[in-house]
């Protein structure tokens, strides 16, 4: 009767309630008697705060309101570096930086009374861009704007890197450029906090409760105990609700204890979009040499992010952006050097992908003009040029196992028929009368899974499986699940270890005071990392009950575990270890960067209007190597939502800046894709799978969010002809110049 | 006080007759399936059916519904029994976070009723007004034809129609 | 599923209320059946000195009012539910005697669902149908209504190019009477229309295009659904063997108003078809609009799509 849950798509345990629609949601949780709350932000991108002004006509009975005074621990939004205020005491670093919290019963009378406090700003001159900051034109960050510096050097043996790329046969340089995205989650941040003789209590949608924990830890002066941060549904997250959520938990929490009662408070979509994080922008110079074959000799690479005002998670996203910036490829050397400058902007933080779709970017568009130069089609060059087992990357880390990579060209090759077409559309004939032309394009790209280096053992995440009454299993993890099947997998992966049926196990909400650290959920490390111990530990409890049940002699699994139960609790507290590999090396960047790598080969088939410019994306292909596919329905329902986040960034996605302020905060002009933009997506699950994964599981969260864009960017550019681009977004205003200017070009004698 | 029929029961709300339907349902209805995404009828998490009809209810007046009727995702189902709709999006990965859900699945229920063999360009546009972030829709799209089937191969005692638009 | 207990569990749950937005908070709702009864309350609010406003789908109003910041949010103290008005969505053809054409009557509270299936304008005037299907999508299709979008007066509005590119004709009633106004006068600035306080747009009367007519819609959004138009045309040409004998268009989202592009009317009616030069056409749209810059596009690349867009007007029913 050993029936494998793993590999099964087995219906969403969560499914029933939200289809019902009776999942709770923040916003659909009544607290009795609770407050509203709101935050007074400011609207000059820099400045000196000089006084908080509250208008003396307006009747303040019954509103309550939070400075940084407030404030009984400290003033620091808790996570790498203490930059961060919860509230502005003398300084505005960016547009809509919260200095005042307000609450009140009455929401119509709270929105009057957040108009009713001016903030008395001295405005100072703002960063606003990348170059500006490099430029120093002002400095706003320690004495020269940067918040983090990375390099890399790979196989330089004393040698410059200009040197080793000179004496290449084929030399080619370029600067890539990408902009911010917002997640856009289709649920709004929200948090409903309390204080009460048992500490300071929050819940609300979030994806990491142990970075809230640590939050309210610091701005409460609290112990661990108490503070409790309990997950509600979560709608949605792709990082966005990563570390933000610290901030409203705290805002709200404060208001709490001000006021005495509990506080509701749920961001607007346009406060959500103007004070939340985004992805980081980012300009990548590269400069490469190869032989006239080929080969990949030499790599130079300048990866600059915009990190907003405060340093939030900029370091990591800039870690993960320089180990991808050399993309699937072996590189005999390498020199790659990441800078993050701060400017007056709100602060960048985590989106999925995390700063590879942003180097990735690069160098696939690299990739594509230098397959040009050598006269080779892109994405059979690029076939050759990947990484295979025994490749060594250019952190030197050698790969010894689970890489799907040229599987996964393969595959999308023959389902998108890619050769035939690719042919077919570049002999296409260019009638004057045919308004609209064709292309099919490709990206190749891996995506490390879990942690940089040593960053898991550092975490030591750890998971219990406690036995309950009946014989069930009760996984504690504090892994949360915002869309992506975390509860659903896990008791897949549990019932498989501890060989019972997936009725037997329960998923414990994520609570801090009930469940222990996992680590957050971000880096595509849920399964592959926490998944692993949730199979160890339940197969640890499920030994004992069956030892149990050899010594009781007939007795069922369920008896045992009662019998067991009665003489006390039985669980089981695993903690990861990452597995034995070289060392990482933090200071010289070489080593094992990741356990493992995810693999991919997206192909993108498009037609633009001539005329119009639009691009249409008529079919889109995407085989993924993510070693062990847990569940094939929401494995592939992951592949195809990153996918279109993908396309949405390179096609439809922008946001519009003027003096520090967005100009396009609403969904109506903040466009992502509709049902009718979004492509037919053909998924292409490929399994190679990593020894030290679960059932041979890698992540797959983030993978996809690294090929869309360059595949459609390889697209359009064969259906243009003669056009190469640099830079997202592929507007059709952005297409027009660029078809514009090689007009031009062509004209001119 | 305001009288509307929702999920075929009668009812009243005394609020402010420009509240907004979404607000009525989601406070004094206690029917907090239908959700809030943006506020300005571009996400269609809100949408419900008015007399048949998919609309954003954060752009209808609960004064406006007087005497109308109002179908919400708490609606679709019967009893214990899910709607083979709602069947389908478990079955097919339709839902993940779940947030744009209930909207989904009005959306899909009237284009259902109105249109039994809908082709996948139909889907598409039927649900065009109901904004996904984790899908990608394709398997919204596969749950909707696969549920159409279903109801096809039910036959006449499928769920009884509302009427077309 | 989760052991967390929240504050005042103990407590009798008590429902949240809905709360009206800033400004509505004391609005009366009305929702009369004729509009006799609709202009009348609107004329007594008028002359109470009350503030009133007559609403359809509420598909922009009720909106803006919730977005609204409170600070500029005028109270309104009577709010005319126009959704209970039969007579306001009804749709007849008829023959003009003395125009020698056919015309259809569609009722200002016709909404772009009903224009999207109704049978006689699919068979009657398929350009109203092909236009309503590229509105929003179809929860806003279902609320939103031809004469809200006239009544808003949005130069983005989608159903208001093809009522130019139809010659409409709008019947605009008030207590005191009813008054026709053709289209091409109703808008006199950005979001500006001749509507008095007091007044509702009935119907629109636009003419049937003649069989053999081009008769296009053409909208360029930033995507293919819930999209505000960078660009979008309406058109109707006729020709008379070779010859162009009529057309009419209107442009959405290239100025203040929707365009009528007379330049581009004076400079292809009375010409060969065939023989309509594609830079002739291009300096007419230059002459007619001056589109800028703003949060969806630029000046530049509608200026670029509006010529082309016109030209395909002319060569091929898109």
């Amino acid at each position: 009767m050993a029936v494998s849950w793993v590999g099964q798509s087995v219906p969403r345990v969560d499914g029933p309630a939200k289809v019902r629609g009776i999942a709770a949601y923040v916003d659909d949780i009544v607290v009795p008697g609770a407050l509203f709350g709101a935050t007074v932000r400011s609207d000059v991108a820099r400045g000196r705060l000089r006084a908080i002004v509250r208008d003396p006509a307006f009747d303040w009975t019954g509103i309550t309101v939070v400075t940084h005074e407030d404030i009984p621990g400290e003033n620091i939004v808790a996570l790498i570096e203490d930059d961060q205020p919860v509230l502005a005491a003398h300084e505005i670093r960016h547009c809509y930086e919260p200095v005042v919290l307000l609450a009140c019963a009455d929401p119509v009378r709270l929105q009057r009374a957040v108009k009713a406090i001016r903030l008395d700003v001295e405005p100072l001159p703002a960063l606003l861009s990348i170059e500006a900051s490099l430029a120093r034109e002002q400095i706003i960050h320690k004495d020269d704007n940067v918040q983090k510096r990375y390099l890399l050097e790979h196989e330089l043996g004393g040698r410059s890197i200009d040197d080793l790329i000179a004496a290449c046969d084929v030399v080619l340089e370029g600067t890539y450029r990408v902009h911010h995205q917002e997640q856009l989650y289709i649920e709004p941040q929200g948090m409903i906090a309390w204080v009460d003789e048992g500490g300071v209590h929050v819940l609300g949608s979030l994806q990491c409760p142990f970075y809230v924990h640590k939050a309210l830890k610091r701005a409460f002066a609290e112990t661990g105990e108490r503070v409790h941060v309990t997950q509600a549904v979560t709608g949605g997250g792709f990082g966005g609700k990563e570390e933000y959520p610290s901030v409203i938990a705290t805002h709200a929490a404060l208001l709490a204890r001000k006021s005495g009662l509990p506080v509701r408070m749920i961001y607007s979509r346009k406060e959500d979009i103007e004070a939340t994080t985004k992805r980081h922008p980012a300009r990548v110079e590269l400069k490469t040499g190869c032989t006239r074959d080929g080969t990949l000799v030499a790599l130079k690479a300048r990866a600059v992010m915009d990190g907003g005002a405060y340093v939030t998670l900029t370091p990591v996203v800039l870690s993960r952006g320089i180990l991808h910036a050399s993309g699937a490829y072996a590189w005999k050397h390498a020199r790659i050097e990441g800078i993050a400058v701060a400017t007056n902007t709100p602060p960048n933080g985590a989106f999925r992908g995390f700063g590879a779709p942003q180097t990735i970017w690069a160098i696939e568009k690299h990739m594509d003009r230098l397959a040009k130069r050598l006269r080779r089609d892109p994405l059979e060059w690029k076939r050759e040029r990947a990484l295979r087992i025994g490749s060594t990357t250019v952190t030197g880390q050698t790969l010894t196992e689970s890489v799907g990579v040229d599987e996964c060209i393969s595959k999308a090759m023959a389902a998108s028929d890619y050769t035939n077409k690719r042919a077919a559309y570049a002999s296409a004939p260019r009638a004057a009368a045919a308004r609209t032309r064709r292309g099919i394009g490709a990206a190749v790209f891996m995506h490390g899974a879990g942690f940089t280096g040593s960053g898991e053992r550092r975490l030591k995440g750890r998971v219990k499986v406690d036995l309950e009454a009946g014989g069930r299993l009760r996984v504690r993890s504090g892994s949360t699940d915002i869309g992506q099947g975390t509860e659903t997998i896990f008791r897949q992966i549990a019932a498989d270890a501890a060989s019972l049926p997936l009725d037997s196990i329960v998923f414990e909400n994520p609570c801090t005071t009930n469940v222990p650290d996992s680590g957050p959920t971000v880096a595509s490390r849920t399964v592959m990392v926490v998944g692993s111990i949730v199979g160890k530990a339940a197969a640890e409890v499920a030994a004992r009950v069956r030892e149990a049940m050899g010594h009781a002699g007939g007795a069922t699994f369920a008896e045992a575990a009662d019998a067991l139960l009665a003489k006390g609790p039985v669980g089981a507290l695993v903690q990861y270890e990452p597995p034995v590999s070289r060392e990482w090396d933090d200071e010289a960047y070489r080593g094992d960067a990741y356990p493992c790598f995810a693999w991919g080969c997206d192909i993108a088939e498009v037609e633009v209007d001539l005329d119009t410019l639009e691009t249409r994306v008529l079919g889109f292909w995407a085989a993924q190597d993510i070693g062990r596919a847990i569940h094939p329905v929401m494995c592939a329902g992951q592949v195809e939502g990153g996918t279109l986040q993908a396309i949405g960034w390179a096609l439809y996605e922008s946001v519009v800046w003027k003096d520090g302020k967005i100009l396009n905060a609403r969904m109506t002009n903040y466009v992502i894709p509709t049902s009718k933009d979004a492509p037919p997506f053909e998924t292409i699950l490929v399994e190679h799978p990593f020894s030290g994964g679960p059932n041979g599981a890698k992540g797959v969260g983030e993978l996809p969010m690294d090929g869309g864009a360059p595949a459609i960017a390889a697209a359009i550019e064969q259906a243009l002809g003669g056009v190469e681009l640099a830079d997202l977004p592929l507007f059709p205003e952005a297409l027009l110049a660029a078809v514009l200017g090689k007009a031009a070009r062509e004209a001119t004698p | 006080m305001i009288r509307l029929r929702v999920n075929g029961r009668a009812c009243g709300v005394e609020t402010p007759p420009l509240a907004r339907l979404l607000d009525a349902l989601r406070g004094p209805l206690g029917l907090t399936g239908t959700k809030e995404g943006c506020g300005e009828g571009e996400c269609g998490a809100c949408t419900v059916l008015l007399d048949g009809v998919p609309v954003n209810s954060c752009l209808v007046a609960v004064g406006q519904c007087e005497g109308r009727d109002i179908v919400t995702v708490e609606g679709l189902a019967t009893g214990d029994a899910l709607a083979p709709l709602q069947t389908c999006f478990i079955e097919h990965g339709g839902a993940q976070c779940g947030i744009c859900t209930p909207g989904m699945l009005v959306a899909a229920d009237a284009l259902l009723r109105a249109n039994p063999s809908p082709t996948e360009t139909d889907v598409r546009d039927a649900i065009a007004g109901n904004l996904c972030r984790c899908t990608g829709y394709q398997r919204i799209v596969d749950a909707v034809l696969r549920s159409a089937e279903a109801l096809r191969a039910a036959g006449p005692g499928a769920p009884p129609g509302r009427g077309t638009p | 599923m989760t052991t967390m207990h929240l504050p005042g569990e103990d407590r009798e749950a008590v429902a949240m209320e809905a709360h009206a937005p800033a400004g509505l908070e004391r609005a009366k709702l009305v929702s009369p059946r004729s509009v006799e009864e609709a202009c009348e309350l609107l004329a007594e609010a008028h002359a109470r000195g009350q503030a009133a406003v007559a609403l359809a789908g509420g598909t922009d109003w009720i909106v803006d009012r919730h977005l609204a910041d409170v600070s500029r949010a005028r109270p309104v103290d009577l709010v005319v539910d126009l959704t209970a008005i039969d007579a306001l969505r009804t749709i007849y053809a008829y023959e003009d005697g003395d125009k020698k054409e056919r015309r259809l009557v569609v009722g200002a509270g016709v909404t772009y669902w009903t224009l999207r299936n109704d049978p006689e304008v699919l068979g009657t005037i398929p350009l109203l149908s092909r236009m309503a299907k590229d509105v929003g999508a179809v929860q806003i299709q279902t609320r939103g209504t031809l004469g809200g979008n006239l009544a808003s007066a949005s130069p983005a509005a989608d159903g208001v190019p093809v009522l130019f590119a139809l010659e409409a004709v709008l019947s605009i009633a008030s207590a005191s009477g009813t008054r026709k106004v053709p289209v091409e006068s109703f808008f006199v600035g950005y979001r500006k229309t001749v509507l008095a306080p007091g007044e509702l747009i009935l119907a629109i009367d636009v003419r049937v295009p003649r069989a053999g007519a081009f008769a296009s819609w053409q909208k360029v959004g930033t995507r293919l659904a819930q999209a505000i138009s960078k660009v979008a045309l309406a058109g109707v040409v006729e020709t008379d063997g070779a010859m162009v004998s009529r057309a009419h268009f209107g442009m959405a989202s290239v100025g203040p108003t929707t365009a009528p592009l007379t330049a581009v009317c004076s400079a292809v009616v009375g010409k060969e078809l065939a023989r309509i030069d594609r830079s002739a056409t291009d300096a007419a749209v230059a002459a007619d609009i001056k589109p800028i810059d703003d949060v969806r596009s630029t000046g530049d690349y509608r200026l670029h799509v509006a010529k082309a867009l016109v030209w395909r007007a002319l060569h091929a029913p898109p």
